[in-house]
This record gives structure tokens, C-alpha cells and sequence, in this order.
């Protein structure tokens, strides 16, 4: 009797000793999270706080919240930064690049998945070595290129390298996704007399909606943030789009913090509220896009 | 049943859109690009043909061979820097612990925040006068600590690459996370029922299981750095002294501020070589060991 008592309160005590180191651990494992978050989010968080405070408070408490809430920063960056111009720019391009590379490239993953022909392999293989091409070996080209056609510096210039190169990874996901559709879908709609077309637009695309989702977002992304090709082909500040405008503006304003902080916050919330609303389908899209990009 | 080859013309119609805007404004470029490298050209000027005289030009000019190195670090810090904590977090990530979606959402921010805004951030954050990392180091009494970060030749690499590191790590913690929670229970079951303990199943099943996500990983770090373009031109335009100056802003200055477009397109060329012999010697190194 005694004996079971005994063992019974040392295996407790073993299992408080298990659980007291489990706990341990876990503490650990959380504070290294903790100080990932921090990490991740504290450079973000720290220019967001710092924009709604004054030069003077700036100066003398970064760390802190802002005793008085500042707007004049805001003020100052939307004037000089001609953010509304950047910002309409930066739509523009982005929702007309998206939509025209989304539905070409639908329309080519259509016939590229659901249609044999001889070159079907080659011309998916063919737009798929588009995810190979380092994006600044042909900054040179493009300029000269655009140059001659005459269309540098047009409010359309930016449409035809960000459609371009955003199509392989579009028609990479898109075709395989089509590929999955069971094979007969199309023989009943041929029978009702469906036209290859109808077919896309009213059957193959709405059943695609996942996959087009995927890729709307991550074009969407991708234009909005591109840097490289705006700073090579735009030179005209009324053209400029948001990442341009922003290093621009930032050249020319180096010592005006609050103002410099104003801009980039209001550059950043709208992508981050985008991220926020549509975590799951953004992280899908920019994985897929880098697993294959 | 595939609709078959009877209906060609819609093929060629439906095909024709996407073609057609690739062909002429990515691949006829980048052809375009070995063309001119071939060529003396400021742009303007008529073309001379020179053969592989820019190569040669290129190949001694000691602030290619700067860039390449500094290219070099950018490559060898990412790849060392956000592998290995993109898969520490995801190890730690990857149990039933409560809140863990949080930290992944917090981890993913920087991935899709633009390079420009990420940079301009950073700029502030590095700033001598009153940027975060100073004051941070004034404020616990390590004033002789703070460093001109991003303007001593120094330290202007070491602060670009721990910029590069932040941004991307979140992109790897994602690709690690999915493919670990592909593994199957069972397998963990199984060791932790043998007496394996979590050290152990670690580093002898979950990792190797994992094995080929982590090169596809590293191949996506190794192409991804090799390309920083947009984070250095904005942080700090190669400087100070070309301590930061990495090949495709030695291919940007070339062209675009010394007017050199054939000189310019045949460094292009050597970076378009050189990515996809780095991929192809990783993919062979790496893919050979412990599979």
C-alpha cells in the first residue's frame, strides 16, 4: 500500500518534472518566434509610429508613441511626393498590365492544355524559358526597342515588358491547372454546338477561377512593385510609378524624415491591407511564383 | 476527348496574343542583347562591329571583377542567412502550438512589401544621425558602437546583405513550412515510438525528407541574389568607393551613365552565363549528396 503510494507520487513527480521541462521549452520556442516578429515587423512598425511625429519629436523620442499626433508629415509628402499622380499611375499600369497578361495568357494555357497540335510542347516550353531571362539583361534592348517603335515615355510604355515577362509564370500556372480538368468536359458542350471560344469563356475560364485568382494577385504584385524597367524607360516625372517616384522623391528629400516616412507608409498600407484581406491567396501566388520563377 | 488539330486556325488565333507580345518584347531582347555586345555602340552613333573585344575589356577591367565579388557576397550571405532561419523558424513553426499562423503572417510581410520601400526603410533605419540602429545603441550607452552604416566602405556591404536577408526570409519559411507539413505523421510516429529524441529525428529524417525543397531553395537564393539590382541602386548606388557595387549596377553605370550600350549588353550577357552556371554547379553538388 505504501509502496504504490510512493510510486504513484514518483511518477508524478517524473511527469511534473516532463511537463516543467516541456513548458521550458516551449517558453523558448516562443521567445525565438517572439523575436522573429519583432525582427520581421519592428522596422515597418517603427516608420509608421515616427511618420506622425513632428522633426523635433523625432529627434528626441523614436522609441516611444507620439505625444502629439503630427500630420503635417502627410501634408508635405503628398504635395512633394506628388503621390496622387503616383499612385494613378502605378493603378493604371498595374490593372491594365494584369488584366491583358491574365487574359492572353488564359487564352493561351487554354489551347496549350486542352488541345493537341504538333508544337503544343515546344511553344509551353518555349514561353515557360521566359522564367529564365534575368530581367536586366534586357534593359538595354528594351530601351533601344521601345525607343524606335516610339513608345518610350507614353503612359503605355510600362504594358509591354511587364505583360512580356509576367506571361510565363502566368501561363506556367494557368496550364497546369487547366490540365487537371477531366477530359470530357468540352464533349458535351461541342455536342450543344459550342463554339472553341464559348467554350474558353463561358466553361474552361470560370472553372479556372482558383488558378486565375493565383495569378491576378501575383501579377498585381509583381507590376506593383517593379522597379527596374520604370527607372530605365520612364523619364517624364508625370509617368513615374510609385517605386520610382518614392526613390526619386527620397533622392531629392534626404533630410526631411517625416515627410520621407509619410510617403512610404502611405505607399505601404494599401499592399499591406491587400495582404491582410488575402493572406492565403497572396503567400499561394508569391511561392508559386518563386518555386517556378 | 482533346479537341484535335482540325480546328488550327483557332490554335493559331487563341496562341497568337501571348506570342506575339513575348516573342517581341522578351525574347527578341534578350537576342537582341548578344548582338549588341558584339558591337562598339554609345546608342546614338552608328554600330562598329568588334567582335568579342568588349569580353576582353570586360575581363580586365578591375571593377567588373570588384562587382562579381561583391555579387558573390550578396549570394553567399543570403543563401547562408535566410536558409538556415527560414528553416529554423519553420522547425519551430512546424508544431501544435497555438498562435503559429500569427508569425507566419508577421514572417511574409517584408516578401511582398516593394524592394524600393523596403530599401527607403531601411536607409532611414541605417541613418547616421538619427536612424533606428544608432539611436537604439545611443540610447543603452554603446555610443561608440554606432557606425556610419551605410557610408563606410567598411560596413556598407555587411548592412546592404542584412537588408536582402530580412526581406526574403519569409518566402523560404513558406516553401519550408508546406513541404514539411507534406511529411507524413506516421514517419515521426515511428521514430519518436523507436526512442528517437527530437534532435535526432531532426537532423536524421525530417531535414533529409525535406532535402530536395532545400536545394530547389537555395537554387531560388542563389538566382534571386544574383539579380539584386533595386535594393542596391536605392540604398546606396554601389558606393561608397564601388564597396557595394554588385554586377548589374556595373552593367546600369556602364550603359546608361558612360553611354557604353554594347559594353553594357556584353555584361549582360556574362550575367545571363553566369547565373545559370551557378544554378546548374549547385544543382549538381548539392543534389547528389544525401539523396
Amino acid at each position: 500500500m505504501e509502496s504504490t503510494l510512493k510510486s504513484n507520487t514518483r511518477s508524478k513527480l517524473v511527469l511534473d518534472q516532463g511537463s516543467k521541462k516541456k513548458n521550458i521549452k516551449n517558453t523558448l520556442i516562443y521567445a525565438v518566434l517572439i523575436l522573429f516578429a519583432i525582427i520581421n515587423a519592428y522596422p515597418i512598425l517603427w516608420m509608421v509610429i515616427n511618420s506622425f511625429k513632428s522633426e523635433k519629436e523625432f529627434a528626441v523620442n523614436q522609441f516611444g508613441l507620439p505625444k502629439t499626433f503630427v500630420t503635417q508629415n502627410y501634408i508635405d509628402a503628398w504635395n512633394t511626393a506628388n503621390l496622387g499622380v503616383l499612385f494613378r499611375n502605378s493603378i493604371f499600369i498595374c490593372l491594365i498590365a494584369t488584366i491583358i497578361t491574365v487574359l492572353i495568357g488564359a487564352l493561351a494555357s487554354y489551347f496549350l492544355a486542352r488541345f493537341e497540335f504538333k508544337l503544343s510542347k515546344a511553344v509551353y516550353t518555349f514561353f515557360i524559358f521566359g522564367m529564365l531571362i534575368p530581367i536586366h539583361a534586357t534593359l538595354v534592348p528594351m530601351f533601344i526597342l521601345l525607343k524606335n517603335l516610339g513608345i518610350l515615355n507614353s503612359p503605355i510604355t510600362l504594358l509591354f515588358p511587364y505583360i512580356a515577362f509576367n506571361l510565363p509564370i502566368t501561363i506556367f500556372i494557368l496550364t497546369s491547372f487547366m490540365k487537371s480538368f477531366p477530359k470530357d468536359i468540352e464533349e458535351s458542350a461541342v455536342m450543344d454546338g459550342c463554339g472553341i471560344f464559348r467554350i474558353f469563356w463561358s466553361i474552361i475560364l470560370p472553372m479556372s477561377r482558383p488558378a486565375v485568382a493565383t495569378v491576378i494577385i501575383l501579377n498585381f504584385i509583381h507590376n506593383w512593385n517593379e522597379f527596374s524597367f520604370a527607372l530605365v524607360l520612364i523619364n517624364d516625372p508625370t509617368l513615374q510609378t510609385l517605386p520610382l517616384g518614392l526613390a526619386s522623391f527620397a533622392g531629392q528629400f534626404t533630410v526631411n524624415y517625416g515627410a520621407q516616412m509619410a510617403g512610404l507608409t502611405m505607399s505601404l498600407v494599401p499592399i499591406l491591407i491587400f495582404y491582410l484581406l488575402l493572406e492565403k491567396e497572396i503567400v499561394k501566388g508569391m511561392t508559386a511564383g518563386a518555386v517556378k520563377g | 476527348m482533346h479537341l484535335t488539330g482540325k480546328n488550327k486556325a483557332a490554335i493559331v488565333l487563341g496562341l497568337l496574343p501571348a506570342l506575339l507580345v513575348y516573342v517581341v518584347f522578351a525574347i527578341y531582347p534578350i537576342l537582341q542583347s548578344f548582338y549588341y555586345s558584339l558591337m562598339d555602340w554609345n546608342g546614338f552613333t552608328d554600330m562598329k562591329f568588334v567582335g568579342l573585344q568588349n569580353f576582353k575589356n570586360l575581363f580586365q577591367d578591375p571593377l567588373f571583377w570588384n562587382s562579381a565579388k561583391n555579387n558573390i557576397f550578396v549570394v553567399a550571405a543570403s543563401v547562408l542567412g535566410q536558409i538556415p532561419i527560414a528553416l529554423f523558424i519553420a522547425l519551430l513553426l512546424n508544431r501544435k502550438l497555438k498562435g503559429v499562423k500569427i508569425f507566419r503572417t508577421i514572417g511574409f510581410i517584408p516578401v511582398v512589401l516593394s524592394t524600393v520601400v523596403i530599401s527607403l526603410t531601411w536607409n532611414l533605419i541605417y541613418n547616421t544621425k538619427n536612424g533606428m540602429i544608432n539611436e537604439l545603441l545611443r540610447s543603452v550607452g554603446l555610443d561608440f558602437l554606432t557606425q556610419n552604416w551605410l557610408g563606410d566602405t567598411k560596413w556598407a556591404m555587411i548592412s546592404v546583405c542584412i537588408t536582402v536577408i530580412w526581406q526574403f526570409i519569409g518566402i523560404y519559411l513558406i516553401i519550408f513550412l508546406a513541404a514539411l507539413q507534406n511529411i507524413p505523421e506516421e514517419v515521426l510516429e515511428a521514430a519518436k515510438i523507436d526512442g528517437a529524441s527530437e534532435w535526432i529525428t531532426t537532423w536524421k529524417i525530417t531535414v533529409p525528407m525535406i532535402w530536395d525543397t532545400i536545394i530547389v531553395a537555395i537554387i531560388l537564393c542563389i538566382s534571386g541574389s544574383l539579380r539584386t539590382f533595386d535594393l542596391i541602386y536605392v540604398m546606396t548606388h554601389g558606393g561608397p568607393s564601388h564597396s557595394t557595387d554588385v554586377m548589374a549596377l556595373y552593367m546600369f553605370n556602364e550603359t546608361f551613365t558612360n553611354l557604353q550600350y554594347g559594353y553594357g549588353s556584353a555584361v549582360s550577357v556574362v550575367i545571363f552565363f553566369f547565373s545559370l552556371i551557378l544554378i546548374l554547379l549547385v544543382k549538381k553538388l548539392l543534389g547528389q549528396k544525401m539523396v
